[in-house]
């Protein structure tokens, strides 16, 4: 397969509710990503578009509608969409568009906006459960997740006090972000002392409803020579499905992230992630999520993720930073567009262009994960320089 | 499997819906179209500074070449029909009382137009090519709505 290279980023502040139109925020990070790479839109030969639910935004064949926002007027366009783990699929879509030799410059497009959605956007989730075992109950993410993280917990005897250090560290990057929406100096207790919303999820365990864009351009090889003098490469991708059926799988342990971790490895010849990935982004709606991710990426034993976080490790000046972006927790989340800004977070991390958020040393490669759809999608990219 | 189950209390069922309601910003170019309609009874229009492409509704941005479009420049209420529907039923399949036409209006110089309802006209009377004037409610009744405008009708 050819190689593909990704040679421009941008995005939109990620803010609760935005004047902006879904089309209108699609373009000014789809504007920016281009502008990045020296590249118009004539440049551009087919679109990606990455959003979740239509009834986030309120409208039906969401796709069709950000199409004019994110470039596709007369060109080849598709709408991906695998829940809370399209962020980081779509460039993986973007990336076989490319890589079949069927189109030399993707522009990639992910969009959300939570903002219309009310009361809250829950009212959409209520409908993804079962209709016969768990909709009647009126389920919502916040008590489904907590299920989870009580599980987590429970297995590996952590607990809340070590899971609140990954908010803390993440809403503290964050504050470097310029498009971030609850970047904040907190401490562990400020974590445990807010309101109780699912034990053992407290508000600020988790991120919150955004609106947003991200946009990242990709490339063949020949063009990314022409266009940039610090092309990022795709060196893997890969993504997985598991059971939705509860009962059959045990929470503790995300293992649809391992085997979409382990396909990523194995197309970027990685024989030991934990020495050759430099930086991580994984997803963390939750800030047990990142613990749970890292461990499901095989970038520590099981269990351990949390005394790397206690020692440090996992600060933008650790050894293996994580969410030097400050994630899902402190940037936002627009569901889509958080996943990608993940990925734009490594092109710029890589390029070493990401301000005060860039991490020491010279970062090689980095790994960005999404994890969405019934908890049960893995999609992971990898990029190196 | 059961076809044609036209009694869903023959199958074991429960009721439900999802429960989520939608508040949707106009956007930037929304609000200036809007706000054109409500405080002066006006149209506005824009053009790309990039490739000339002229857009009504007004667009923040050119959906063909990116450029962001300029000042937005007000427009006479008028315009063409170019095409046209008379509906004869609701959305639930009853007679309407009155057939309904609606109609797609290019507005004069231009490069868009309007979907929008025709009034004070027989339906056997309307054409294509037709001209025809906006009416806007009155200035104390309209909301900063589309239809602020009650319909087109033919231009005196």
């Amino acid at each position: 397969m050819a190689k593909v290279a990704v040679v421009g980023a941008g995005m939109t502040k990620f803010v609760r509710r935005a004047q902006e139109t879904g089309p209108e925020l699609s373009w000014q990070a789809a504007k920016m990503a281009l502008d990045s790479a020296g590249l118009t839109l004539k440049d551009v030969d087919a679109v990606v578009i990455g959003s979740a639910p239509d009834a986030f935004d309120g409208v039906h064949m969401k796709g069709e509608y950000l199409a004019e926002g994110a470039g596709a007027w007369r060109k080849p366009c598709i709408r991906g969409f695998v829940g809370g783990g399209t962020g980081v699929f779509s460039p993986i879509q973007g990336w076989y568009h490319v890589a079949s030799g069927q189109f030399d410059t993707v522009l990639v497009v992910c969009e959300e906006k939570m903002s219309s959605c009310h009361p809250h956007p829950q009212g959409a989730f209520i409908t993804i459960f079962d209709h016969i075992t768990e909709r009647p109950l009126g389920p919502n993410l916040l008590w489904i997740f907590a299920l989870e993280m009580n599980r987590y917990m429970t297995v590996h005897g952590i607990t809340k006090e070590e899971i609140a250090l990954v908010a803390v560290k993440n809403k503290k990057n964050a504050l470097d972000h310029p498009c971030s929406q609850l970047g904040a100096e907190l401490t562990v207790q400020d974590i445990l002392d807010s309101e109780v919303l699912a034990w053992p999820v407290n508000r600020l365990d988790v991120s919150p409803a955004s609106d947003g864009a991200a946009a990242i351009v990709m490339c063949a090889e020949h063009v990314a020579k022409r266009v940039s003098d610090k092309p990022v490469w795709v060196e893997g991708v890969g993504w997985h499905l598991d059971t939705a059926y509860w009962t059959n799988r045990d929470l503790y342990y995300p293992r649809y992230v391992e085997y979409a971790a382990r396909m990523a490895y194995e197309m970027a010849g990685i024989k030991e992630p934990r020495k050759e990935i430099h930086i991580v982004e994984p997803y963390d709606p939750f800030d047990y999520k990142e613990l749970h991710h890292l461990e499901g990426l095989l970038l520590c034993d099981r269990g351990q993720a949390a005394r790397l976080t206690a020692d440090g490790v996992t600060q933008r000046d650790g050894d293996l930073p994580v969410c030097p972006s400050g994630g899902l927790l402190g940037v936002g989340n627009p569901i889509a567009a958080a996943g990608l800004m993940k990925v734009c977070e490594l092109f710029w991390q890589l390029r070493g262009e990401a301000g005060k958020r860039q991490v020491p040393g010279t970062p090689r490669r980095g790994l960005a994960q999404a994890w969405g759809d019934l908890m049960q999608v893995g999609t992971v990219v990898i990029l190196g320089r | 499997m059961r076809e044609k189950l036209t009694n869903p209390d023959h199958v074991r069922t429960w009721p439900g819906t999802i429960p989520v309601e939608h508040v949707y910003t106009v956007g930037v170019a929304g609000e200036a179209f809007l706000r054109a309609i409500k405080e002066r009874g006006r149209l506005v229009a824009v053009g790309c500074p990039g490739c000339g492409t002229d857009y009504l509704p007004p667009r923040l941005y050119c959906e063909r070449c990116f450029e962001k479009t300029g000042e937005v420049r007000e427009v006479e209420a008028r315009g063409t029909v170019d095409t046209f529907t008379v509906a004869h039923r609701d959305l639930e399949g009853h007679p309407l009382e009155k057939p309904q036409v609606y109609a797609f209006v290019r507005i004069d110089g231009t490069g868009g137009g309007l979907v929008h309802r025709l009034g004070e006209v027989d339906p056997d009377d309307v054409h294509i090519g037709m001209e025809v004037q906006a009416v806007f409610l009155p200035p104390a009744q309209r909301t900063g709505s589309i239809l602020d405008i009650v319909n087109f009708k033919p231009a005196e």
